[in-house]
């Protein structure tokens, strides 16, 4: 499942930023040894500062398992200002309808082998369906990504293949990077879903996100103040917790987004 | 008027001699090509964080927006530029800023229906292109399915000419054009269609329209001949 976390609704998810800057820790200092700068076990940059859009994949406990990297090549982004060594010398591409793709990684060591859902395969295929459709839904056209040649066979064979490459292929740390463009088009999303065999919306509304198990506990943790709960937002919330089959909790989980305008406008109101 | 809208940091193009461009009129004409109520641009200087701003609202409006000193507050200027998608206004909290801006605007016949489009710059510049619609909700949600790549396209090319308008930000801002640019409007110049320069390139169709994309934008414009026309006065590429 995806989550959309941008800078207006960042935050209400303070633990999934702090557990996807982890991840990334591990991913692009750790495996792929890569010169980035790690805080307290956290990779963040300059470009997290400004104000970034995160497409990222959660697993059914609500814990980060993937997660990419969004700015519009408009202004500041990575290949004009940091990466410019993919591009040869050459300026950067600059549209209204491309975004730039950057710091795209899959937890390998909570996921699974194989292709089911939980498993690396699916979590990788499932990211790129959002970010695609992410773009999709925004008026974007097309995206240029930053990604190391690994990556680049994993696009590939996940009927998701670049329909060409910008630059050249530079060394990064222990591996080489390089930059791809991807149309953001129906037929791209239809292929990757194929490919992995995922249907329906993959999105979560916040409130579908904030009742993941894992999100809400570390949220409680957090809100120091907590507002009081609603009747019914409180009613939804059992409910979630005493689904026992991932079907009830998906049921319980739809009840709440459904009601999501009655449990909102009642805490508005108490606030 | 204007006095009103200079003290509050507010600047409203029409009001200054220096606005060559018709901004007015190129967002007068976006609202009736889309059936839209409203269209607001707002940009915001890096360097002294005034907001420049041009929109199609009535001037009672606009007046009472200044006084009442909204530029400071409103969320669709300072909450919604800091998304890197287009916000539809149901996505902003309904704050007290939001509820101030808000209920006075329906006083004066304003819909809070919309969307935002955020454009930044590679400067620090950012601004933003407001479309609003008193329409159907369903009519609203396929007119933005519809047109948001169009509005994005849009909404940067407002934001680059109102900032190119201003001369510092003119010396930083020379067209700089990579050689596959170069070379695919060199092409067009010489009257090749996007086929043909794939095939001569031995690259995707694909690759040509993005390139082309990207060329229209750094050189200000709309269409791929503007551009070419640009290109050549800049003495960038050849006549063809």
């Amino acid at each position: 499942m995806i989550l959309i976390v941008d800078a207006l609704n960042k935050d209400k998810f303070h633990s999934v930023l702090d557990d996807m800057f982890r991840l990334r820790a591990r991913v692009f200092a750790g495996r792929l040894g890569w010169d980035v700068t790690i805080t307290d076990g956290r990779e963040e940059d300059q470009f997290d500062a400004l104000d970034p859009g995160y497409v990222i994949g959660l697993d059914e406990e609500g814990n980060v398992v993937a997660c990419a990297r969004a700015l519009q090549t408009t202004g500041p982004h990575m290949l004009s200002d940091v990466f410019h060594s993919i591009l040869d010398g050459e300026p950067p591409l600059r549209s209204a309808t491309l975004w730039e793709s950057t710091r795209f990684c899959v937890d390998t060591e909570r996921l699974g082998r194989g292709r089911m859902r939980g498993s690396v395969s699916h979590a990788t295929s499932e990211l790129m369906l959002g970010a695609v459709e992410y773009a999709m839904r925004s008026g974007i056209s097309d995206v240029i990504t930053v990604i190391d040649p690994v990556m680049d066979r994993v696009l590939k064979r996940s009927g998701n293949a670049p329909y060409d490459y910008v630059g050249k292929t530079v060394s990064m740390g222990k591996v080489a990077a390089l930059a791809a463009l991807l149309d953001c088009t129906e037929e791209r999303a239809a292929s990757i879903r194929a490919h992995a065999g995922i249907e329906g919306d993959v999105f979560l509304t916040d409130e579908e996100a904030l009742a993941l198990p894992v999100i809400a506990a570390a949220e409680a943790r957090t809100t120091t103040a907590g507002l009081r709960k609603s009747p019914l937002e409180a009613y939804c919330d059992e409910q979630i917790a005493a689904a026992t089959t991932a079907k009830e909790r998906v049921d319980a989980l739809r009840l709440k987004a459904a009601l999501a305008d009655r449990v909102r406008s009642h805490s508005d109101i108490s606030a | 008027m204007s006095d009103a809208f200079d003290r509050g940091g507010l600047i409203d193009l029409a009001e200054l001699p220096d606005a060559s461009a018709d901004f007015d009129g190129f967002l007068f004409d976006l609202r009736d090509r889309f059936g839209l109520d409203h269209v607001a641009y707002a940009g915001m200087n890096p360097i002294n964080r005034s907001v420049v701003g041009h929109v199609t609202y009535p001037d009672e409006w606009k007046l009472h927006y200044a006084q009442r000193g909204f530029q400071r507050i409103d969320p669709t200027l300072h909450r919604a530029r800091r998304s890197i998608a287009p916000v539809d206004w149901t996505r902003l909290e309904r704050d007290k800023d939001y509820l101030a801006v808000f209920n006075e605007a329906r006083d004066f016949g304003i819909s809070d229906q919309g969307v935002t489009i955020p454009v930044r710059g590679p400067y620090g510049d950012v601004g933003g292109l407001s479309l609003t619609s008193s329409g159907p909700r369903t009519d609203w949600t396929a007119l933005c399915r519809q047109n948001l790549h169009l509005w994005q396209a849009l909404a940067v090319h407002v934001h680059d000419l109102v900032i190119s308008s201003d001369s510092f930000s003119n010396l930083l801002r020379g067209p700089s054009l990579s050689s596959r640019e170069r070379e695919i409007l060199q092409w067009t110049a010489e009257g090749k269609s996007q086929q043909d320069i794939a095939d001569i390139l031995v690259i995707s169709h694909r690759t040509v329209e993005v390139h082309l994309r990207s060329a229209r934008h750094k050189l200000y414009a709309l269409t791929t001949a503007q551009a070419v026309g640009r290109a050549i006065s800049m003495s960038l590429i050849y006549p063809g």
